[in-house]
């Protein structure tokens, strides 16, 4: 099965062409580039490199969120336009989880994404025998008072902290000295691991309603609720006209 | 005989959602709209992350509608166009990503239409253009007086130096309890009440063909909150009347000044505030009065609004001159001519 992934959560890129498990083509960008204008072009680069049109690939995948707003938008649109105009099987697996394939297979895994104020992403994930990684807990949005008050229960295993910002780091120290944290620079996605998960993911339904999971509400949103407003179910807020 | 070209065109440049399958950058085989509109009216005007958030929650449906009911599919299509500015970025950015996948799916011809250019052409659909020709531009976010010259040759004469039109029907919208989008609420109280608050009428006196329209919302405002602390009762559709009377004499002042340093046969109206009745009756009695031999164009109200046909008829023209972008494309949120 031919697998076109890739990622844009986050400040990296990475794309990646895989067929049967071999990496084809692996394209990996850490500088300060726009995802925007890279993301196409890369794609283009790494089916090239594997002497293959986008015609030939049976499947692609996303890293679908949490991350930066803006970054997995980019990402999902190409996805699902992709999927959708060439009528491909779509599958999206969460950032944080991909993030997770970077952690010792033994420990308990804690990927992380820095929302600033000393709030983060995170989920909790382990490898099962086949080193398959299952969830734990799901993907939130948090303090990381809550956060280390919810992984209390396991300070008996091994916490690994993966993507931790250097004020996330020292905030983990303090309360779990023990835990190892793999920082942002040696945290990187990879696409190609991100097929490897795809190939056991089931694929998206609906390809209209696939959206990135954003784990927050807009501000906007946040507020207009805050003030008791209800969601009007009668109300299409999106109507073609 | 010249073969038909197809463009399937994309538009996200704010909180409309629409594709568009354009024939020969004149014929409208579909134009898929999808409005947030009341979306946005939670919050009292467009949230820019929320916006993002519905293009993405849209796109591919739109894609599908626009070759469903235009009856063709992607082997039918010469070339795919988007507007990449200006607009709000994030949403520039979804239309951007999927025009330019679906180019490179179907190893099609990308297009880069400026969305100004697209209002001034939606004309297209709906007669000849005679070069050259004068079009006004007014909107939520624009309000500029362009001079066209020949196919694709813009020359901008007159800009706003502070709001757009639309912006200043929105937050006096506002103050009348209006919710956004205005505009068209306005329009009606305007058409049963009087002109008789005497609102200033801003660089009019100017020899120069920009706009002002911040005074005329400050006057306004002062006007009903004085009113306010002195429990005075205001006849809204007075106030909306004289803002209106004092907006039309400004746009109307300088698209005809403009008019008389370049004689042209056509004045295209694009943009928004072009569904506005007020603006469409003063601009036709002003051509009789004056007795200009001149065809005045408003676009139809499906088309004064965002939408992707205007963006396939602007992309003809650059079609034709072989103007292509490349995959590398990115939004530019304040592009201008």
């Amino acid at each position: 099965m031919k697998i076109l992934a890739f990622d844009t959560s986050n400040k990296p890129l990475s794309v990646a062409v895989v067929d049967d498990g071999k990496v084809l083509a692996h394209i990996e960008s850490t500088e300060k580039k726009t995802h925007s204008v890279s993301l196409l072009p890369d794609i283009k680069k790494g089916l090239e490199q594997s002497n293959l049109t986008v015609d030939d690939i049976d499947l692609i995948a996303v890293a679908k969120g949490p991350g930066s707003y803006t970054g997995v938008r980019i990402a999902v649109t190409v996805a699902k336009v992709l999927a959708d105009t060439l009528n491909k099987k779509l599958v999206g697996v969460s950032s944080l989880k991909l993030l997770a394939t970077n952690g010792d297979k033994k420990h308990l895994l804690v990927p992380l994404m820095d929302a600033r104020n000393d709030n983060a992403f995170a989920g909790v994930y382990v490898n099962n025998r086949d080193g398959r990684l299952l969830t734990v807990i799901s993907d939130h949005h948090t303090s990381m008072k809550n956060l280390f008050e919810t992984l209390e229960q396991y300070e008996s295993q091994e916490l690994e902290f993966i993507n931790a910002t250097p004020r996330l780091a020292e905030l983990i120290q303090n309360h779990f000295p023990k835990a190892s944290i793999i920082s942002t620079e040696d945290s990187l996605p990879d696409a190609a691991k991100l097929s490897k998960i795809a190939e056991t993911t089931p694929a998206v339904k609906d390809i209209d309603n696939f959206i990135p999971t954003y784990l927050r509400l807009t501000q906007a949103e946040h507020d207009w609720y805050a003030k008791g407003n209800k969601e009007d179910k009668n109300v299409s807020y999106v109507e073609e006209v | 005989m010249k073969k038909d070209t197809l463009i399937m065109s994309f538009e996200s440049s704010c909180d409309e959602t629409s594709v568009a399958v354009i024939k020969n950058g004149n014929e409208i085989l579909s134009n898929i709209i999808a409005t947030q509109i009341k979306s946005h009216q939670r919050f009292g005007g467009v949230v820019p992350e929320v916006a993002s958030r519905h293009h993405v929650e849209e796109i591919t449906h739109c894609i599908n509608l626009a070759l469903e009911e235009a009856k063709v599919g992607y082997q039918d299509l010469d070339a795919v166009a988007v507007t990449y500015g200006p607009g709000l970025v994030g949403s520039l950015l979804i239309g951007i990503m999927a025009a330019k996948t679906v180019a490179f799916a179907h190893n099609l011809p990308l297009i880069k239409v400026n969305h100004l250019a697209g209002h001034i052409y939606s004309a297209n659909i709906v007669t000849d253009l005679q070069y050259p020709f004068m079009s006004l531009l007014v909107s939520g976010g624009h309000t500029e007086i362009v001079l066209v010259t020949a196919p694709g040759v813009f020359q901008t004469l007159g800009d706003t130096r502070d709001d757009a039109v639309g912006e200043a029907y929105d937050k006096i919208g506002r103050i009348l309890g209006i919710n956004y989008p205005a505009g068209k609420k306005v329009d009606q109280m305007a058409a049963i009440g009087k002109d008789t608050f005497d609102f200033p009428r801003a660089m009019v006196q100017e020899d120069n063909l920009d706009f002002s329209f911040s005074g005329l919302k400050s006057a306004f405002i002062n006007r009903v909150h004085h009113a306010d602390q002195v429990h005075e009762e205001l006849n809204k559709n007075d106030l909306a009347a004289s803002f209106q009377g004092a907006v039309l004499d400004i746009l109307s002042n300088k698209t005809f000044k403009a008019l008389k340093q370049h004689p042209v046969k056509q004045l295209i109206v694009g943009g928004g505030v072009s569904a506005n009745q007020g603006l469409r009756k003063r601009l036709a009695q002003e051509i009789k009065e004056r007795n200009l031999d001149m065809e005045l164009v408003f676009p139809p109200l499906r088309l004064c609004g965002d939408n992707a046909a205007m963006i396939g008829a602007m992309a003809q023209i650059q079609y034709d001159k072989g103007d292509f972008a490349d995959l590398d494309l990115n939004a530019d949120p304040s592009l201008d001519f």
